[in-house]
């Protein structure tokens, strides 16, 4: 929408800040339910993201022997930050992103990944071994996706000429869907996004059953509440960016909402669907094939772009 | 021959299907007929032999004999430490005990409901007369 | 058991006591060197009840119920080894349908058992979904076993010289249903997992056991089946009724876990087969024998195939109504050296899933034995034990 919103509440109500908390609650839920229902399970109640949250928050936040106290605490506030501040470039609610300016593409996917760094270095703080291996996986993770992921998200960029989100949104509604046009792109950008957020099955850097909780392990009370809802942040923000770029632009909330549930639809259907990967054979996917198609890929669409030019 | 995601029939089945979870306690599945619920006596046909007090494995079953001539005996039943074995069932030689597969749910915030004491009316009145008096006159006894 | 690298660095990460990749507490301690794995130890002890100290001093009819209690998933085959020893004490032989009844319950106790370990195994993959659709369809033969006896574990069927309940139409029927349900569901399984290219790639190749390996360090059940090992005390040395309902032996050549998937989950088909055949031939006659109070003296041994592998129970009796000496030796005691020598070289991810190949029942595990032959006092392993009840047995 066209409609522009005065940039303090855009910041702190809609659609950045309390609404985007919401929302990120709210998909949570949506994401609980659908994996529960894909194994046909009842999931949980509507409340409980919140409930949890608000659970969290109220606990007692311990703080082990041996860590960086300062470090400790603050890294869970710079990560909610980072992805609070990458939604405010991004087409939330379809509303006009109210800050941006030439070049938040790249802007945007770094404030998303320093999510992963603060993970990781989280994890490194502490003297946990549980947390050292959670915090290494983590950042492998990281060096491996991000190469193929930025190049998917590089497409629909270049096929509209511009580095800026909104641009990209506007060209993207104004034309052909971009799924149809570059759907190895598609492809990518989606299972990057699940390597982004460490959804199964790339959730090595925080299996249950091998390292109890990866580097978020001695984190507790106010800090994985954090954690917590920056993760579901980064699931809003990832998943607008994604049906922006490739779903044919969001203009209104409407689409915005039927468009990131379709995706979201998908995102659960993949993650009820496979077996965790290791973290060795998630390295060797992705710089194998995940790297060798992103390539393809852009090398087609600098052909159609050449093509087109001599035309 | 190996598939990415053989397991994509039955997930994309179960969105269109109930779930499988049992809505209890709101929904409750018929009982099977030989549940083993809690234990029932009957006193009319008991002959006192205590074969199902011997052979208890948890002790949860006492007879305590008012008149053995007339064959008046109460017995108290420990639910709490009943296993739901059914060994008092079989070793009874004259079908006195049964469990039932009506009361299962045996859950209580407090300790009375798990001693429970079976026999004819009159039995069990005095007896708890006679433990109540008991315990005035000794009130340091557990 | 733990090896050192020559390596300085040692970072050891302990899975246990308290772990989400254990159900119940033991202590494993892998020296890894980034992800691989250099030296693993085993401890184990904290589920200890004391329950062969236990068995001495109640009678030997409240005893079937203590044993019963060893283990939730096994807790049949623990009670019908201890009934067949018993019964071997006091000369008494028990009915065919008896016999025939409790060959039915514990066909339906392995295949309980394998699907829920099926679920397990999957769970520590990261594979939730699997973990999620076989333990519904354990529901299926947890509800046949509660209308059959009354519970849906802990089944309390066996009594000294027979069983106490019996099968009628209604229910062979119901059996008959539920057990062509789980056919297709298994068929369904065993596709899953031997096409799933994920799952495959958590499982080919991990944890090979070749078959010499096998019978050096001495693994029993499905484990050794799967190396090609052909042990299985129901065909070796049939009890029950297994001598009238013969079992086919399952084994792979592919000594790895996908190996072990596959031997239980076509034990699982040959179970179904076992129970259809029961259920067709069912001998008549009456259900129970008597058998006295006060066992004769002598020593017994009985084995038994629980779902893990070979159950041995030895049993002594003084002439009175309380057991002597009785002496549990669990299966999954035996396959711990198979993971504690195999863990060397693979990956720490792939730990929780080489556990769980080998079906460990903790609460199973904690016994050790004393034997004083003559004054002085002799501290047998478990293989010496072994050897000798397979040679006093002879």
């Amino acid at each position: 929408m066209n409609i522009p919103i005065y940039p303090l509440i855009a910041l702190l109500l809609f659609p950045g800040g309390i609404f985007l908390l919401g929302w990120g609650l709210a998909y949570e839920f949506i994401d609980r339910k659908l994996v529960a229902r894909f194994q046909n399970r009842i999931g949980p109640r509507w409340f409980q993201p919140l409930a949890d949250w608000v659970k969290l928050l109220a606990k007692e936040e311990i703080i082990p022997d041996g860590v960086h106290k300062g470090l400790f605490l603050a890294l869970p506030v710079v990560a909610l930050a980072g992805a609070l501040t990458a939604a405010l470039y991004a087409p939330i609610a379809g509303w006009i992103p109210s800050f941006s300016f030439r070049g938040d593409l790249v802007v945007a996917l770094y404030l998303l990944s320093m999510m992963t760094l603060c993970i990781g270095v989280a994890g490194a703080n502490t003297m946990d071994r549980f947390s050292i291996l959670g915090a290494t996986r983590a950042l492998t993770q990281l060096f491996s996706y991000e190469a193929p992921f930025l190049l998917a998200m590089l497409g629909p960029a270049i096929a509209a000429g511009s580095w800026q989100i909104s641009e990209v949104n506007t060209f993207a509604h104004a034309n052909l869907w971009m799924i149809l046009n570059q759907p190895i792109g598609f492809l990518i950008a989606i299972i990057g996004l699940m390597g982004k957020l460490e959804l199964p099955p790339f959730d090595a850097p925080e299996a249950e059953t091998e390292i109890v909780s990866g580097a978020l392990t001695e984190y507790s009370g106010r800090g994985l509440a954090l954690f917590k809802i920056g993760r579901n942040v980064e699931l809003v923000v990832g998943l607008t960016l994604v049906s922006a770029f490739y779903l044919g632009g969001l203009s209104n909330p409407l689409e915005f909402i039927l468009k990131t549930l379709a995706l979201l639809l998908l995102t659960a259907g993949l993650q009820s669907l496979f077996a965790r990967l290791r973290i060795d054979q998630t390295v060797g996917m992705w710089w194998r094939i995940g790297a060798i198609l992103a390539l393809v890929q852009l090398l087609a669409i600098l052909a159609g772009q050449a093509i087109r030019g001599l035309l | 021959m190996s598939t990415i995601g053989a397991m994509l029939g039955d997930i994309v089945h179960s969105l269109f299907v109930r779930p499988a979870t049992e809505f209890y306690p709101f929904v409750r599945k018929p009982n099977p007929d030989r549940l083993r619920g809690k234990l029932i006596w009957n006193p009319e046909k008991c002959s006192g032999c205590q074969l199902c007090v011997k052979d208890c494995p948890s002790n949860a079953l006492e007879l305590i004999v008012l008149d053995k001539v007339n064959k008046r005996f109460v017995m108290r039943y420990h639910t709490d430490r009943c296993t739901f074995c059914a060994q008092c069932v079989e070793s009874c030689r004259l079908k006195c005990i049964e469990m039932s597969n009506e009361q299962w749910e045996l859950a209580s915030l407090t300790r009375e409901p798990f001693m429970v004491y079976y026999g004819r009316e009159e039995d069990v009145q005095n007896l708890l007369a006679r433990l109540a008096q008991e315990k005035i006159e000794t009130p340091d006894r557990e | 058991m733990t090896e050192e690298t020559g390596s300085p660095r040692k970072f050891i990460v302990p899975i246990g006591p308290q772990h989400p990749a254990l159900k119940e507490p033991g202590h494993f301690e892998f020296t890894v060197d980034g992800e691989i794995v250099t030296g693993a130890s085993v401890r184990l002890g904290y589920v200890h009840r004391g329950i062969e100290k236990g068995c001495e001093q109640r009678s030997w009819v409240q005893d079937i119920y203590l044993l019963e209690r060893i283990c939730g998933i096994c807790s049949h085959s623990h009670a019908t080894a201890f009934v067949l020893g018993v019964e071997k004490l006091a000369k008494v032989t028990v009915p065919p349908r008896a016999q025939a009844m409790r060959t039915l319950f514990l066909e339906l106790e392995r295949v309980h058992s394998h699907l829920l370990w099926l679920g397990v195994a999957a769970h520590e993959g990261g594979f939730d979904t699997l973990f999620m659709y076989s333990w519904r369809d354990r529901e299926t033969v947890m509800d046949i076993l509660e209308n059959l006896s009354g519970n849906r574990v802990n089944y309390s069927a066996n009594i000294l010289g027979g069983v106490k309940y019996d099968l009628d139409q209604k229910q062979a029927d119901e059996i008959r249903k539920g057990i062509d349900y789980l056919e297709e569901r298994t068929k369904y399984y065993l596709n899953v997992v031997t096409t799933d290219e994920t799952f495959l790639g958590r499982t080919r190749n991990i944890g090979t056991m070749s078959y010499d390996q096998a019978v050096a360090l001495d693994a029993i059940g499905p484990t050794a089946r799967a190396s090609g090992l052909a042990r299985d005390v129901r065909v070796d040395s049939p009890y029950a009724a297994y001598a009238d309902f013969p079992v086919n032996l399952v084994t792979e050549t592919q000594c790895d876990l996908v190996g072990r998937f596959v031997v239980r989950i076509r034990e699982l088909f040959e179970s179904y087969r076992l129970i259809r055949e029961i259920i067709e031939h069912m001998p008549g006659g009456e259900l129970t024998t008597r058998v006295p109070r006060r066992i004769p003296e002598g020593e017994a041994i009985s084995r038994v195939e629980a779902p893990r592998g070979e159950l041995f129970y030895f049993l002594k009796s003084n002439g009175s109504d309380k057991p002597e000496r009785v002496k549990v030796r669990t299966p999954s005691l035996c396959n711990w050296a198979s993971v504690t020598h195999l863990a060397i070289g693979h990956n720490l991810a792939d730990m929780p899933m080489m556990l769980a190949g080998i079906d460990p029942c903790f609460s199973c595990n904690d016994r050790s034995v004393t034997v004083r032959k003559g004054g002085e006092s002799q501290v047998w392993s478990w293989e010496e034990l072994r050897r000798y009840g397979i040679e006093y047995y002879k």
